[in-house]
């Protein structure tokens, strides 16, 4: 046979795992090339060390089931059984071989032809059809021993699996429970137990389909109240899942294919939830992950797509004559669709969102938002965060749709809302949904404090198109709601005292202040005319002065990011209102003791000294230099005053160098690299730190500090003190000291994270030739596997949170074969865990490539580190 | 019956609270953090606690074997959500006890303290299916921001007194003496492991044979270190220099380790720690880092925090006169496990990690000091830790004292006193 198949020629740079015992063995690392010898189509990989040494040598064949996972792994299962994998320091480099394997395989496949399938079922019937006995009250004991010694191995599983669905073996069981329970024999329903858990545990998607169907579920379950494991306990979940008043049906659904998917995702969800929780593998959490995935799916498609379900059901929202109940419960129907939404593919979603807009889900909001009912206006603004997160451009147009209209627009509810709502959780979640909606389209760059329920990815996907419609939004939101929005800060200026506000009041305040907070550092621009204009800067001075200390601490942040901002015009202001003297006050009433507060007065302090922000230093130690020297119990001030004395004695040249210096201080802080100032290993250079670095380290036995010499030239007495800490070239030295011990080499990777749009540093490091996470969300909520397992803040930029009504599998490993890939991603897992084993040995080239690696992965899976087992 | 008490009685119970009852704890728990420096102070008699996660049961186990507050006087160590089915339960119980004896229980934050982290590992779940709205989750969140990151416990004993609880089984056992610096105890208040401070090398193959492994084997104390690298096996000498002082120093506690920003322990007041635990710099280092067998400062693979080595821990115990650091963050089979010549200590408190992982855990005592002079109040941070390195006269390189220990090590609670681990499900469905 002649295959037209041209191998990658250039060698690729990789990594040999074989399974063994189930855990990756490290072959070794080599260079790896496709050939075609013969007519026989091969990979090799040539050792490193010795290029002599075939680390791999295998045929490709049309049946080894390769698998491409990631962008840098390659598993199959060679022709002896063994499970192989190749792991790719190049994405390149896996893709080039990933190309030459599917093409050699489908030339085989077209050669083959169709006598495939006979060969198939050939093999299977000549594998060993496995036989249980049926079962019995006497036989169980029995039954569970075979089981046992056949689903150690894979191909006993299959063959179990069959044996179980074609004999409908489940409803067998599942008859014996009550049977053994009318013979009041424990040992058999113990039997049961284990038999009902293994089966599940098979972890074949047919068999945990037919254990939830209504004729056997009940046994199935029944049988899983007595597990052995806890001989004095009985759960009693039939009672749970029998209790028929828990599925409330709003809008009756009349097909019965999409009932039974209601019935058994419920189920599923209990198994998975709680029968299970404890004994759940990695499969099988997979598997119903799935099947609740896909029934979800068809559950919403068949609900969108119903037009006489939809009317029918925001009928109930706009019919005067729907008692409230009714009306709640449409609204929290929809919640849990919106909710089930957050798992569907963003087309899914999309087509979703449009049609319950259609039918009037904007009304069903304004509803549930007026509604008398916390809970229900708790759904409501679910609904609304939801849809926001969805997509914030539709939202948005819609408000101008309304304002067009010159109806209320969804905005002033919202603002009403969380003015005047009691609920302090609702009040919470409408301050987060006015924050999105005035989220400019590029996303911010500090991702923890932007939305803090990890949906970016969701809003990653905010377009340039809709930038002007955005821009227009802002300018709306700027001209009609944010003095409304406000109005109860700039009340304030006629309050004398704060000494008796309300719950409502301290938490609405803190909260318009954080959104304060939030726009300033989005809308540059915008809002600092606002805030100084409409005089809110020193209205947020008064906060202060009041006796809540969490509400003087927000007001404290808030002039903290004033601050940083590097904005001399802010500063300017900052001075101007003369809002340093509240903040000293704070100092004063808070010190010497050590709180929250303090420490967050020392810390903006310590801020604008590090930064050296002269107009601040200026103005602060003019106008209250007497009140900076008797502040003594930290060296932050004494410091400050320093700082200004330096500057009003400096002269021009020292200027420059002083200049250069904290430019670079700035620079180093801004990386995060300044983290590495502590890496000073050589005593001498120590002793050299500790004499020049003393405006770090003043302590208070010695107050007035004495600047070292640090050049030669100054004439001056006070000379300038040089910041070895900061300098780079320190930082590059202690960096190459580091790597030449073989330890890490952070400063590049550093910096490539803090480029990084939004992406947290999470993404998690991850050796070049270990591949990043999988996309697949499925394995992101692989909680078991404990020995290595540590968890990793990669995980969090998942978009999607986990929760038990929106499905964890994401459609791209679903939609691959399902039955095989469950044992991949199980295999997988060790991989990965290997990897990270090889991390550990080789620190020196962990790199922050996960970044890069996830924003191509289509479904969102985020810098996952491949360590999702998760740990402490 | 005050509100409290009755949300304590049914938080014991594994029960939960009202919404309104969670907010109005959440509030008076906030006050209360508020005033706390970000390195508290805590003043021996106490009980150092590791990770929790939501194990509700084994909680009452480690207060069953620990004691009961406000009896004893716990540290925990932060972690307490995520991961188990009960953090809701576990965490409010903490906070209910927080509030209720403000001075008898301390808690800082771990990296699962964080909105972040319970998004993906449990406990924004659990709040959901238990209240069907996240509002709890909420409140829950904000006082994970008011946390403190470390404590600074003063006034240890470099001796071990006997058991407080000790039912008088020491048959097998000689009566406990000012040599012992290291008292392992199980569940049933029996010993079953002593290691005198300076002649232990002497036993230390008998020591380690008999005594589960992974303990203090590697707690062998020498003298000098670090001023003779490689000079000799260490320890060989018997002439420790375990000063006479009965003093058993600083013991700073936090959740992760140390962070190559934070050189003192007086640094880490200069936070503001009231916010979400960001993805790098000190406060994040605090929380995520782990001690490792290298040389300086090395990435993390958990892709945040940094792993240690020896020569870090030394250098900052030294600079800060700190005997030992104690942390969690990291399972370890037998419980705790010190490291670096017991310079630093993890310990972990959740048995049977995760209802499967088969470890032990344990808690870590530390006595009072009873020679010194009286009992200092609760405070805040201790000032100027950092001028240790001119008071102290110990020698660069030396090692502090450290302070008598007693790890009780226990299993997780016997399973018909808990009921079988289940997740609550959710109440009503529409699809």
């Amino acid at each position: 046979m002649a295959l037209v198949v041209s191998p990658p020629n250039d060698r690729k740079r990789v990594k040999v795992y074989e399974l063994r015992n189930n855990d990756w063995f490290d072959r070794g690392t080599g260079f790896c090339t496709g050939r075609i010898v013969n007519d026989e189509s091969k990979v090799y990989v040539e050792s490193e060390d010795q290029p002599e040494r075939l680390l791999l040598e295998t045929k490709i064949t049309k049946d080894d089931g390769y698998q491409k996972q990631q962008d840098t792994l390659i598993v199959w299962t060679e022709q002896s059984g063994t499970d192989m994998a190749l792991s790719f320091q190049e994405a390149e480099g896996c893709a080039a071989v990933w190309e030459f394997v599917s093409q050699v395989q489908q030339a085989l496949m077209a050669l083959a032809g169709p006598d495939d399938a006979l060969s198939d079922d050939a093999m299977e019937s000549f594998s060993n059809p496995l036989v249980l006995p049926q079962p019995e009250m006497g036989n169980l004991d029995e039954i569970q021993q075979m089981m046992r010694g056949v689903v150690s191995t894979p191909p006993g599983r299959d063959a179990l699996s069959k044996f179980i669905i074609s004999e409908d073996y489940i409803q067998k069981l599942a008859r014996l429970v009550e049977m053994a329970e009318d013979l009041e024999s424990l040992e058999d329903l113990h039997h049961l137990c284990n038999i009902m858990k293994m089966l599940i545990l098979l972890n074949d998607s047919q068999i945990v389909e037919q254990a939830v169907n209504d004729n056997v579920v009940l046994g199935v379950v029944g049988a899983l109240e007595y597990d052995p494991d806890f001989p004095n306990h009985k759960a009693n979940h039939r009672r749970y899942l029998q209790d028929q008043s828990r599925y409330k049906e709003v809008v009756p659904i009349t097909d019965p294919v999409i009932r039974k998917k209601i019935h058994s995702t419920f189920r599923l969800l209990y198994l998975k939830d709680v029968v299970l929780a404890r004994i759940l593998d990695d499969p099988t959490f997979s598997v119903l992950n799935s099947l609740i995935f896909f029934n979800q799916v068809d559950i919403v498609s068949y609900i969108q797509s119903n037009t006489g379900f939809l009317r029918d059901l925001f009928g109930i929202i706009n019919s005067p004559e729907s008692p409230p109940k009714r009306k709640k419960e449409a609204v929290e129907f929809v919640q849990q669709c919106c909710a089930i939404a957050k798992s569907l593919q963003p087309p899914a979603r999309a087509t979703l969102y449009s049609n319950f807009i259609q039918h009037g889900l904007l009304r069903v909001i304004t509803y549930a938002l007026s509604s008398t009912d916390a809970s229900t206006r708790v759904s409501g603004t679910d609904i609304l965060v939801a849809m926001i997160d969805h997509d914030p451009n539709l939202v948005r147009a819609y408000i101008f749709k309304a304002i067009a209209e010159k109806q209320t627009p969804l905005t002033d509810t919202l603002i009403e809302l969380l003015l005047v709502e009691v609920d302090l959780g609702v009040k919470a979640q409408a301050a987060d949904a006015v924050k999105v909606l005035l989220e400019p389209s590029p996303p911010p760059q500090q991702p923890q404090e932007a939305r803090q329920n990890g949906e970016y990815l969701s809003k990653l996907r905010g377009t340039a198109q809709s930038s002007n419609q955005n821009e227009a939004f802002l300018h709306k939101y700027y001209e009609m709601s944010a003095s409304k929005l406000f109005q109860p800060l700039k009340d304030l200026e006629r309050k004398e005292s704060l000494n008796d506000l309300s719950f409502q009041e301290v938490s609405l305040y803190n909260h318009l202040v954080e959104i304060l907070m939030f726009l300033v550092r989005l809308h540059l621009f915008r809002s600092r005319f606002f805030i100084f204009t409409d005089g809110l800067a020193s209205r947020i001075a008064q906060l202060l002065s009041c006796p809540q200390k969490h509400l003087k601490l927000t007001a404290l942040k808030f002039f903290r990011q004033c601050i940083n901002l590097q904005d001399g015009w802010y500063h300017e202001q900052l001075c101007r209102a003369h809002l340093f003297g509240p903040i000293l006050n704070v100092v004063y009433e808070t010190m010497p003791r050590d709180n929250l507060l303090n420490s967050a007065c020392l810390e903006m302090f310590e801020l604008i000294k590090r930064e050296n922000i002269k107009p601040l230093i200026k103005h602060i130690v003019d106008t209250y230099r007497e009140k900076l020297e008797e502040i003594t119990y930290v060296d932050t001030f004494q410091a400050l005053i320093l700082r200004y004395d330096q500057m009003m004695h400096h002269n021009p040249e020292q200027d420059a160098s002083m200049a250069e210096a904290q430019d670079a201080d700035r620079e180093v802080a801004a990386n995060g690299n300044q983290r590495w100032q502590g890496l000073k290993e050589d005593a001498a250079e120590e002793a050299y730190f500790n004499t020049s670095d003393d405006e770090d380290e003043l302590t208070p036995a010695q107050p007035i500090p004495q600047p070292t010499l640090t050049n030669g030239t100054s004439p001056t007495p006070k000379s300038l003190v040089n910041y070895p800490d900061d300098d780079p070239e320190d930082a590059m030295d202690a960096t190459a000291r580091l790597s030449g011990s073989g330890s890490p080499t952070p400063s590049k990777p550093k910096s490539d994270t803090a480029d990084g749009p939004s992406s947290p540093k999470a993404t998690a490091a991850a050796a070049p030739q270990v591949s990043q996470s999988p996309p697949e969300r499925l394995s992101e909520k692989r909680r078991r596997q404990e020995d290595e397992d540590e968890d990793a803040l990669g995980k969090l930029s998942n978009p999607k949170r986990r929760s038990s009504t929106s499905s964890a599998a994401s459609v791209s490993s679903n939609s691959s074969s399902q039955g095989s890939n469950n044992g991949v991603l199980r295999r997988k897992k060790g991989f990965l865990e290997r990897g990270k084993e090889a991390l550990n040995g080789k620190k020196i080239e962990i790199s922050f490539g996960g970044k890069k690696a996830s924003s191509t992965t289509g479904t969102g899976g985020g810098g996952n580190t491949g360590d999702d087992g998760g740990g402490p | 019956m005050s509100d409290l008490d009755k949300w304590i009685a049914a938080l014991r119970a594994c029960r939960t609270i009202p919404e309104a009852s969670v907010r109005e704890l959440c509030y008076k728990a906030r006050e209360l953090l508020i005033e706390e420096g970000n390195v508290v102070q805590v003043d021996a008699p106490v009980t150092i606690c590791g990770d929790i996660h939501g194990q509700f049961h084994d909680l009452m186990e480690l207060f069953r074997v620990g004691g009961d507050v406000p009896d004893t006087n716990y540290l925990f160590m932060g972690d307490f959500v995520d991961r188990g089915f009960y953090s809701l339960e576990s965490f409010l119980l903490l906070l209910c006890l927080k509030v209720r004896y403000p001075d008898r229980i301390t808690l800082i934050r771990g990296n699962h303290e964080s909105r972040q982290i319970t998004t993906v590992y449990g406990f924004y779940d659990e709040c959901l299916r238990k209240y069907g709205s996240a509002n709890v989750w909420r409140y829950c969140c904000d006082v994970f921001d008011y946390l403190a990151l470390g404590a600074l416990v003063l006034g240890t004993s470099s001796t071990l007194e006997p058991s407080p609880l000790e039912p008088g089984s020491q048959s097998n056992m000689p009566p406990i003496d000012d040599s012992i610096e290291i008292e392992i105890m199980n569940s049933r208040n029996e010993i079953t492991a002593r290691f005198p401070r300076s002649r232990r090398r002497l036993y230390d193959h008998e020591l380690t044979s008999s005594s589960p492994p992974n303990s203090p084997s590697q707690t062998q104390r020498t003298s000098t270190p670090s001023r003779t690298p490689g000079g000799g096996p260490p320890g060989t000498s018997a002439t420790t220099s375990a000063p006479a002082s009965p003093s058993g120093g600083a013991v700073l506690c936090v959740h992760g380790g140390l962070s190559p920003l934070i050189d003192s322990v007086d640094k880490i007041r200069l936070l503001d720690r009231k916010q979400e635990v960001p993805h790098e710099g000190a406060m994040c280092d605090l929380l995520w880092s782990d001690p490792d067998d290298i040389d300086g400062w090395g990435l993390s693979p958990r892709g945040a925090g940094f792993l240690f080595g020896a020569d870090i821990v030394k250098r900052f115990n030294h600079m800060n006169d700190l005997s030992l650091i104690a942390r969690a963050h990291q399972l370890v089979m037998e419980g705790f496990k010190e490291m670096f010549d017991s310079s630093i200590v993890t310990v972990w408190s959740a048995p049977n990690y995760c209802y499967r992982c088969g470890n032990v855990a344990a808690i870590l005592e530390l006595g009072e000091d009873l020679t010194g002079g009286g009992v200092v109040g609760r405070s805040n941070g201790d000032l100027g830790r950092a001028r240790g390195k001119e008071e102290v006269v110990l020698r660069e390189g030396e090692v502090r004292s450290g302070p008598g220990r007693r790890y009780r090590v226990f299993e997780a609670a016997p399973q018909d006193s808990r009921g079988m681990p289940a997740k609550k499900p959710v109440a009503d469905y529409f699809l």
